[in-house]
């Protein structure tokens, strides 16, 4: 046993070196899944590129030093070893001034050399915006567990699904209704607090079409981990424009055409659900209201690509399952369990659905 | 804290009463005086939390009266000299202790630890009319941010006041047991003071920081 | 040459008074001696270190695959939450607590700490602080879930419930045994020095302890303060948090990180200092540049009061106050170099030897120096905003944690043991824990990176299959598990040496300090005599270099050790009683709580006074 123990313990450094290879390999294989999410290899707004310029920077001056410090190690490591049977002592040198002089010096350029880029990065990025161009506004509210939007100039309120355009400069105003919250969408933007009581501006300007998801990046409580975000950067012109989108969210709700929508307008009015959200024009007169209590504005929900803040896909088995057992899908979710039948969970997902 | 500073007092006997642990003492410096250098830098970061926090919450409150509609000059000034003037009994007490006059060292320390509870007295005075004449609330739903961060910081320091008293009056009952003597155990009156002066420094800052910038303009 | 042999024949001391020789469980209640409180802060540090990777174990799964229902919303939090807290404050700190009562007297060539009671004081009541924190499993059923850095609001009584009670309590707790134990151990190693132990003559790793307890002294005050106020807002009922009464939630940011970035450097320091104390007596060459590490360790101690803002560059602190802190922040990348340079330095031209110990030693050089090299990414705000909070950090600071501070106690278990116990550990076993614990730490933690970088963020109980996180997941689980096998691999190699390692003898690794030259593990009264220190090494120079000899005197000493004393134990408890009485206030079950408040402020005056009359 002692001896196998023994064997093994030799053997232990080829070993180590084959795990790291399997890791390695492993690695490789994990390239191949896509990263839709990676900020420093495909960054999609202004903001995010110096983040990502400084990312190439430091990889390529970390990997340097990295190399170069590994390299004197092994050399080291293999060179000055106890030969067996030399029981002589090495030359009990105390250290060498110059040698310390040297590399206190260098380590001091260093952090000189990187410190004023990193400056110049920070008021880059804390540059408040030219305010004579064209600049959307959007004040964004967190709340266990999802988003408020607010384009106050626009009267429009929805949440979790923020709609913008590309080339146009975005200004947030951030900030909490509860507890600490942090907005992050990786490709376009690093994250910035949503602080309760206090309101924090983050800036930028997207250059690429497409959607771009993100999410909560300070723990704020039982479903922190279900509390995404998606961007939706629309083109300047063309039927998907920015303003097509404007234009049709600011119409009140569509009527319920079918009779499942009916009744679930009815289950909507009448078991409560109205109680915590607004939907223009069945709810409200205004359009843009801003959410009551603590659920979304939902009146143009059908068009969203998730529910409950990029938890489900929204279709309307997901919609039915939600509403029937909130907290069986978010933990500690805040929206009542109503005890809905299956029959009205069903009606109000055909009627949310509607909500286009 | 209490705890903390007055194990100080004794251990000092492990280290001076006898032998073996006194053998080193590199710095020349007795033990137990070193340990209140350093209890007392870490006192320095812990009033400056709370004065700090004070500072930074300082015109926040939404609600509540504001320092000037509270704050009475007059009485504070008189509290302040006391306090003030137990610095000078507290100078003189271990003084006498150095000069081998126990006795008299009792006297001071008394006197010290009279004039440490008239300052208390004053806190609590004063607390007790901010609360029910002036309507500056603690805690609980009338509470203010004033209020939280003004009783807390004047609190903590009015419980080292408190702790003072308390150990300037163990002291006083171990000199008249002869429990503390003159000579090399004249080292913990010395220490006491070095506590008793930081408590004081400390109220300085407060009385001038606290009180008397409100009425600077 | 002069052998240490000569010690033994030394006049034995002659104790001024008997003390009763018990052992047992009272002796281990009572006792004063620096040696005793030292193994059982390492024990319960072990202990701890397990439970602590238990919940990340148990973490870890409920991560291996997307959309895993095992441990979700407040549970997984819960366990987050404990793990961080568990591994700081009642694993890594108490090994570190452990090593430095165990060794720091006998490195200086002292018989005590320079207050031995206060010691105990210390222990108890970090031993009340960590049953504390976690009586909330018994009590509540649930653990603490705001984060170890407890953000509020998160942690006023609106959001959350009466876990948090347990966790500031017991955090107070630990806040006071730490503040004490600094003052008590920076007067030790200041006063208690042997004769001719200048500060240049200092170990290095008596360094570190110092510069860490007075970063334990000054920087557990801030925190205190914040938890105080905390403890108010959910005890009285106070708005210091409040943010609709206008509180500021950066105040307690500001509190806890001017502790927590200092509290970073108490971790990581000390295993700095083992690692400085190993790297010679294997490469049987002195400390390359020994000065230049001991001051790099002072400078790295005072910066670490002035980086914090790194913290909160998401914050919204604005561009100024994020310019300075950044600034102060990329100067710790000076002082970390320059130790890293000097332990590459030392293995120059040396003759180096590769027990267990060694290997620690030497393996926390690259993963340390991996840890600072992400570190120094996040020093730079605009690429921080991107890492802040994601698994990038996470990766980050477990190489400098795990892969430095951890590993650093480890190669000071396989070292300092045999001075311990007398045994010394397998030597095969301790191969296999190296090798194994090396690879999955590295399985482990680095994914993180990767994870990090595609967008993950920590703390998230569940992740969607498409964010292109699987493969990285799956791997850092796989390691959690070879990590684990491999401590336990340790803790069986560990406790089976007790009985069947080979004995020891006084210096088994032909060592340079004051430590090696009494028996294997030390008399009560450390050392027969009080050595003269003429040099940095001065057991080597006694054994090495003719006319260094540590002169041996004819005359016995007399000394006089502290008598044991429940005393400490009483004041904690009483300490202990106050902090439970303000945890239940206003009660539980209709039985109001704030009568303990005032029993056990009575009792801390009545221990008080029964421990300062009595004869020692």
């Amino acid at each position: 046993m002692s001896n196998a123990l023994r064997t093994l313990s030799k053997r232990l450094p080829s070993l180590a070196s084959t795990a790291m290879l399997l890791l390695l390999a492993g690695l490789a294989t994990a390239c191949d899944e896509a990263h839709p999410r990676d900020a420093y290899a495909h960054p999609a707004a202004d903001a995010s590129e110096i983040s990502a310029w400084f990312y190439n920077m430091y990889m390529v001056l970390d990997t340097i030093i990295f190399v170069g410090v590994l390299a004197a190690f092994f050399i080291a490591l293999i060179k000055y070893r106890k030969k067996p049977g030399d029981n002589t002592l090495p030359e009990q040198s105390f250290g060498d001034p110059r040698l310390e002089i040297a590399w206190t010096i260098v380590p001091t350029l260093v952090v000189l050399g990187i410190t004023v880029p990193t400056l110049g990065g920070l008021f880059e990025l804390a540059k408040r915006p030219d305010q004579n161009q064209k600049i959307i506004d959007i004040e964004v509210t967190g709340k266990q567990w999802w988003w408020e939007l607010d384009y106050k100039k626009e009267h429009i309120n929805t949440g979790n699904e923020m709609h913008v355009e590309v080339g146009t400069q975005v200004m947030l105003h951030l900030t909490s209704a509860d507890v600490i919250h942090a907005w992050w969408v990786p490709r376009l933007s690093g994250k910035r607090d949503a602080t309760p009581g206090r309101s924090y501006p983050l800036n930028f300007r997207p250059k690429e079409v497409g959607s771009f998801d993100g999410q909560c990046a300070e723990l704020c409580g039982a479903s922190h981990a279900l509390m995404g975000i998606r961007i939706i950067v629309h083109p300047k012109d063309g039927p998907d424009s920015y303003e097509n989108w404007v234009k049709h969210t600011q119409e009140i709700a569509a009527k319920p055409t079918t009779p499942a929508a009916e009744a679930g307008q009815k289950v909507f009015m009448g078991k409560g659900c109205v109680a915590c959200h607004s939907i223009s024009g069945v709810s409200e007169l205004a359009v843009g209201a801003r959410s009551r209590t603590s659920g979304p504005n939902l009146t143009h929900v059908g068009s969203r690509d998730y529910i409950a803040a990029h938890t489900l896909k929204n279709t309307p088995e997901n919609i039915a399952t939600w509403v029937k057992n909130p907290q069986a899908v978010k933990p500690g979710a805040l929206m009542t369990n109503l005890g809905l039948t299956d029959q009205e969970a069903k009606d109000v997902a055909a009627f949310l659905t509607s909500l286009k | 804290m209490s705890a903390h500073a007055d194990t100080l007092t004794h251990d000092s006997h492990e280290a001076h009463g006898h032998g073996a642990l006194s053998e080193n003492n590199f710095l020349g410096l007795p033990n137990i005086k070193l340990a209140m250098w350093a209890f007392l830098g870490s006192e320095c970061m812990f009033f400056g939390s709370l004065i700090g926090t004070y500072f930074f919450y300082h015109g926040n409150s939404l609600s509540g009266p504001l320092p000037k509609d509270v704050f009475s000059i007059g009485i504070t000034s008189i509290s302040t000299f006391l306090l003030l003037m137990s610095s000078v009994t507290m100078a003189l007490g271990v003084d006498a202790m150095r000069q081998q006059k126990p006795m008299k060292a009792r006297t001071f320390i008394l006197l010290t630890a009279a004039l440490g509870a008239c300052f208390v007295g004053f806190q609590v005075v004063e607390f007790h009319e901010f609360y029910t004449e002036k309507h500056l609330v603690f805690a609980g739903p009338n509470a203010s941010l004033f209020g939280s961060t003004f009783y807390t910081m004047t609190g903590f320091h009015g419980t080292h006041v408190t702790v003072g008293v308390i150990w300037l009056l163990i002291m006083s009952v171990l000199i008249t047991k002869k429990k503390l003597v003159p000579g090399k155990e004249a080292v913990n009156v010395e220490v006491m003071g070095l506590y008793w002066h930081f408590v004081d420094i400390v109220w300085i800052v407060i009385f001038t920081f606290v009180y008397l910038l409100e009425f600077l303009k | 040459m002069a052998s240490i042999a000569d010690f033994a024949a030394a006049q034995k001391p002659i104790y001024h008074q008997e003390r009763p020789s018990k052992t047992g469980l009272m002796d281990w209640l009572t006792t004063v001696d620096h040696k005793k409180i030292g193994i059982l802060y390492g024990g319960a540090g072990l202990f701890w270190l397990l439970i602590g990777g238990l919940e990340a174990l148990l973490f870890r799964i409920q991560l291996a695959k997307p959309d895993q229902h095992i441990f979700i919303g407040d549970t997984y939090n819960g366990l987050v939450t404990m793990h961080a807290t568990t591994m700081v404050f009642l694993a890594v700190m108490p090994m570190i607590a452990g090593f430095s009562n165990y060794f720091v007297p006998l490195m200086i060539g002292a018989r005590d700490v320079a207050f031995p009671r206060m010691n105990a004081f210390s222990w108890w009541t970090f031993f009340a602080g960590s049953l504390t924190i976690n009586a909330s499993l018994l009590f509540c059923g649930a653990f603490p879930a705001a984060g170890w850095t407890g953000y509020a609001p998160l942690t006023t009584k609106e959001f959350s419930g009466m876990p948090i009670d347990f966790w500031w309590a017991g955090l107070t707790l630990l806040a006071v045994s730490s503040m004490v134990a600094g003052v008590n151990f920076v007067v030790t190693i200041l006063n208690l020095r042997a004769p001719g132990m200048t500060l240049m003559r200092v170990p290095v790793l008596t360094w570190m302890m110092l510069v860490i307890q007075f970063l334990l002294a000054f920087s557990f005050p801030p925190v205190a303060v914040g938890l105080i106020l905390l403890a108010f807002d959910r005890t009285f009922g106070t708005v210091f948090y409040s943010t609709g009464m206008g509180g500021d939630p950066h105040l307690w940011q500001h509190l806890f990180w001017l502790f927590g970035h200092p509290e970073v450097y108490v971790l990581i320091l000390p295993s700095m200092g083992i690692v400085s104390e190993i790297l010679p007596v294997f490469t049987r060459r002195p400390l390359f540049g020994h000065h230049a590490v001991i001051f790099s360790g002072v400078f790295i101690g005072f910066v670490g009061f002035g980086v914090w803002g790194h913290h909160m560059f998401t914050a919204g602190m604005g561009p100024i106050a994020d310019a300075a802190f950044a600034s102060t922040t990329a100067i710790v990348a000076i002082p970390t170099g320059v130790k890293i340079f000097n332990w590459i330095g030392t293995m120059y031209n040396s003759k180096m030897t590769f027990p267990t110990a060694m290997l620690f030693a030497i393996s926390f050089i690259p993963m340390f120096t991996l840890g600072g090299l992400s570190g120094m990414m996040h020093a730079s705000p605009p690429l921080d905003l991107q890492q802040h909070d994601t698994y990038f950090v996470v990766a980050h600071f477990h190489y400098v944690l795990v892969g430095g501070a951890l590993q650093g106690l480890f190669a000071g278990f396989y070292f300092y043991m045999p001075k311990i116990s007398g045994k010394m550990l397998n030597e095969t076993l301790g191969k296999i824990h190296f090798w194994v614990f090396l690879i999955g730490f590295n399985v482990t933690f680095f994914p993180m990176h990767m994870l990090g970088n595609h967008g993950m963020p920590r703390r998230i109980y569940t992740y969607p299959a498409d964010a292109g996180w699987n493969t990285e997941n799956l791997l850092a689980t796989g390691g959690v598990f070879l990590m684990a096998g491999a401590t336990l691999l340790f803790v069986y190699n560990l406790i089976t040496s007790l009985k069947n390692g080979k004995d020891a003898g006084s210096d088994p690794w032909d060592a340079n300090t004051l430590e090696w030259m009494t028996s294997s593990p030390p008399p009560v009264h450390n050392f027969d005599f009080t050595p003269v220190v003429l040099s940095e090494r001065p057991l080597w120079d006694h054994k090495y270099t003719p006319g260094m000899e540590i002169p041996v005197p004819e005359q016995a000493e007399e000394i006089h050790m502290p008598s044991p004393s429940w005393k400490p134990m009483w004041v904690s408890a009483s300490a202990g009683l106050i902090i439970v009485g303000l945890l239940t206030f206003s009660g539980i079950a209709g039985i109001p709580g704030w009568p303990l408040c005032i029993v056990g402020a009575l009792g801390v005056i009545f221990s008080v006074y029964a421990w300062v009359t009595e004869p020692v």
